[in-house]
């Protein structure tokens, strides 16, 4: 009963799940209660049951939309956008690694080309001397 | 007096426009005298509204019924500190509250001595005082809290019954301080874009403020989610109402600008980002005012319908697309340099956390839309109610959790797979020997054999970083282990309080959990005399009493409960038949224990005095008030100013 009935949405207006619309004056809870209880007694099945109050109140009546066609919208596109955003994150990390990288290793030719300068200098004074 | 309330708003607003526009001529041209004339003008918008905000005040304590509000909102016999909560509980007179609140933060930034951003502080009081002078028009001109009745009732109306509660004093209120607090993030933000002045300047200025305002909306959530459980008589703490979402979304995207300010201040990463964030908290709280009084989705928080919604919308429009433009307008000087060393490291977990936290607030956004959406799009009404909410965020708000302990012990640039599993190595132990030892006791539910053993885990890397503070600390200054414990979250507030906010979310995650999970509940019809059982209670059905009060009947019933056989109290749940309002109000029972709470809701009764009560036991529910306390400490400590 209560796991069918937390499928269902009050129609008092109060936009409780069913089970938790506890107005002493709400008139459609306890219609769609006993209504629930007098169908799970003829053992209706909950898909059964559930279909049969979509047909008398419309889909507002379900706590939550379907998972198909259009409602299914809304139960794919945030795990869509959270993958997205794994991607951005990944290339954004990768952008971030390779650039570290690439100034590490500039950084190092810069210091190899400087000390290589020096050592040419050092070579080129040495062998001036050398000559003296 | 009223209309000294009117003058003083209509003057406001001519000084807001006034102070908007001299503050941006007066900064441009480097005119200090007129930014000085803008300054004082707006701290005049300041006492101004503070007049007419303390002249309703006066009215609605006074009794001054002349007034439609107060003759709406209170009543000869309403205490004085729900009279002055009737400010807050009309549309006019929280609108009034809102601009009140935002011309006292402008006054605190105006005086505010600062060493560094000065040059901000003209532009961001220039947003600020468009900012009020778009609520001032709504109070002048759309709902104004002044209007006068072409006569004066003898009393009024009073308040909705459900409102007189101690969470009517601090829910609003913290709420609107969270929305409102919002503004002033915001208004740096858009002074640095202006001034392109993009460094940590704006950051270290707002950054209390931003704190502060995300503090005060967790705790307005918190406040409002107790409040529910109590008062409201459904048994639950949280509907994933479109107006509770509203108030969770903002909460939600600055906590992920939170998180992220600290990547730009350490490493200068994250700035344009940064900007996208307060942009869209500000937006955001916009749109939660939207939700409250544009009556466009059903709720039970709603003010009644009013012709508010297209103003807000615009609003939302312009700020949102305005402030967008101009980041994009400035993109270029916010690329950062940013770079590091290896994909494992505390950026990549802060990455992800944001990651995590803008996907759940597009999720709660996307379902709170999309019965508008559908609508729209179908012609069909559908309702998103709580399985959408609770199977789509479930999930993310568990892998949220799960990243709160693996971002607390990894280092910032790299670490090496040595470190991560030394640090590793005992919190992942504790989750699995809980995981393992939940199981024993006969736990099956996924979400518990997943989430206790998470929160095990990420309270264990918490306390271990403690300890290896404390630890250090003991070592190298010699001190004892209470003072090393004391001098180490005193000596970097951020940081510890930020661990003690984790504490209390962990907690607050065992309550929901618990109480999801494991909740029962029975409805039964009993004579006097006739008992039921539910788990580990038995409640006996004494007596059924109705009387008359001054302005309310009340339907008493009386319940002896007794836990494994023993008498452990009388629980009294009640209805309320208030004479000024058609609908009754339920006044549930409830015995709270830091195990579980028995919940008694009086659904009926008959002549004969057979009455109907629904019964829950709702395991767990105490710690996420004890969690509330526990945020609100964290919280505190990381906002309170260093020496």
């Amino acid at each position: 009963m209560t796991d069918v009935s937390r499928q269902l949405i009050c129609q008092c207006g109060c936009t409780l799940v069913l089970s938790n619309c506890t107005h002493h004056e709400c008139g459609s809870r306890e219609i769609i209660t006993n209504l629930l209880n007098e169908k799970l007694n003829q053992g209706q099945s909950e898909a059964a049951i559930i279909q049969f109050f979509v047909t008398q109140y419309g889909e507002q009546v379900l706590s939550a939309p379907p998972k198909k066609g259009f409602n299914l919208a809304a139960w794919v596109t945030p795990f869509a956008a959270l993958l997205f955003g794994v991607g951005v994150v990944y290339v954004t990390l990768k952008r971030w690694v390779r650039r570290e990288k690439q100034n590490h290793s500039s950084v190092v030719i810069e210091e190899d080309e400087r000390y290589t300068r020096q050592l040419e200098k050092e070579l080129k004074e040495f062998n001036e001397r050398s000559f003296r | 007096m009223a209309d000294i309330g009117y003058i003083a708003l209509c003057l406001a607003l001519t000084a807001s426009v006034y102070s908007a526009i001299a503050y941006t001529v007066g900064a441009r041209r480097r005119n200090w005298p007129l930014v000085t004339s803008a300054k004082n003008s707006l701290l005049a918008v300041s006492g101004l509204i503070s007049i007419s905000i303390a002249i309703l005040a006066y009215a609605l304590v006074t009794h001054n019924f002349q007034l439609e509000y107060v003759a709406s909102y209170s009543s000869r016999d309403m205490p004085l500190a729900y009279l002055l909560s009737a400010l807050w509980a009309g549309n006019d007179g929280s609108l009034l509250f809102w601009a009140w609140l935002l011309s006292i933060f402008a006054a605190i930034v105006i005086l505010q001595k600062r060493n560094i951003g000065q040059e901000l502080v003209p532009y961001a009081s220039s947003v600020i005082a468009v900012t009020l002078a778009f609520f001032l028009v709504l109070l002048l001109f759309i709902s104004t809290p002044f209007h006068k009745l072409s006569f004066t009732p003898v009393d009024g109306t009073g308040l909705n019954p459900l409102l007189e509660n101690p969470g009517m004093i601090l829910h609003p209120p913290a709420l609107l301080v969270g929305y409102v607090g919002f503004t002033i993030p915001f208004a740096f933000a858009m002074a640095a874009l202006l001034t392109k002045r993009l460094g940590d300047e704006w950051l270290i200025m707002i950054r209390r403020w931003a704190l502060l305002a995300w503090l005060c909306l967790g705790v307005g959530l918190i406040i409002g989610a107790w409040w529910a459980y109590v008062e409201l008589g459904w048994g639950g703490y949280w509907a994933w109402d479109p107006v509770e979402n509203a108030g969770l979304l903002p909460w939600l995207v600055s906590t992920a600008f939170l998180h992220s300010i600290m990547m730009q201040r350490r490493r200068g990463m994250l700035k344009a980002w940064n900007m996208v964030l307060v942009i869209l908290t500000f937006s955001l709280t916009i749109f939660g005012t939207f939700l409250t009084r544009s009556g466009v989705l059903s709720s039970v928080h709603t003010f009644s319908e009013s012709t508010l919604g297209p103003f807000f919308l615009t609003f939302i429009g312009v700020t949102l697309f305005g402030s967008l433009g101009l980041l994009y307008y400035r993109s270029a000087d916010l690329r950062d340099e940013a770079e590091m060393e290896s994909f494992i490291s505390r950026e990549s977990t802060f990455l992800l956390n944001n990651l995590l936290l803008i996907g759940s607030t597009f999720a709660i956004f996307l379902g709170t839309v999309f019965p508008v959406i559908s609508e729209m799009v179908r012609g069909v009404k559908i309702t998103v109610g709580p399985p959408f909410f609770n199977q789509v965020n479930g999930p993310i708000f568990l892998a949220l959790i799960l990243l709160t302990g693996i971002c607390t012990l990894t280092g910032w640039r790299r670490v090496s797979i040595r470190n991560l599993t030394r640090h590793f190595l005992w919190p992942l132990l504790a989750g699995l020997i809980l995981g393992i030892v939940i199981f024993i006791l006969g736990v099956r539910e996924w979400y518990a054999l997943i989430g206790f053993p998470i929160c095990g885990f990420v309270l264990t890397t918490i306390l271990y970083e403690w300890s290896r503070g404390v630890k250090v600390r003991h070592q190298i200054r010699a001190e004892n282990y209470f003072k090393a414990f004391w001098c180490l979250i005193t000596t970097n507030r951020p940081r510890y309080g930020g661990y003690i906010v984790h504490i209390a979310i962990l907690l607050m995650t065992i309550g929901i959990v618990g109480s999801s999970l494991y909740d029962v509940e029975q409805e039964v019809t009993l004579k006097p005399g006739e008992m039921m059982t539910i788990k580990n209670y038995t409640l006996t059905y004494e007596n059924l009493d109705i009387y008359e009060t001054e302005n309310r009947a009340v339907v008493t019933t009386t319940l002896s409960v007794n836990n494994h056989g023993e008498l452990v109290g009388k629980l009294v749940p009640e209805k309320y038949f208030h004479r000024s309002y058609k609908q009754p109000v339920t006044e549930v029972a409830i015995r709270t224990t830091l195990r579980e709470d028995l919940y008694v809701i009086l659904l009926g009764w008959d002549e004969d005095n057979t009455a109907t009560f629904k019964v829950l036991v709702n395991p767990l529910v105490s710690w996420i008030w004890i969690g509330g306390g526990v945020f609100l400490l964290g919280g505190l400590i990381a906002c309170w100013p260093e020496r």
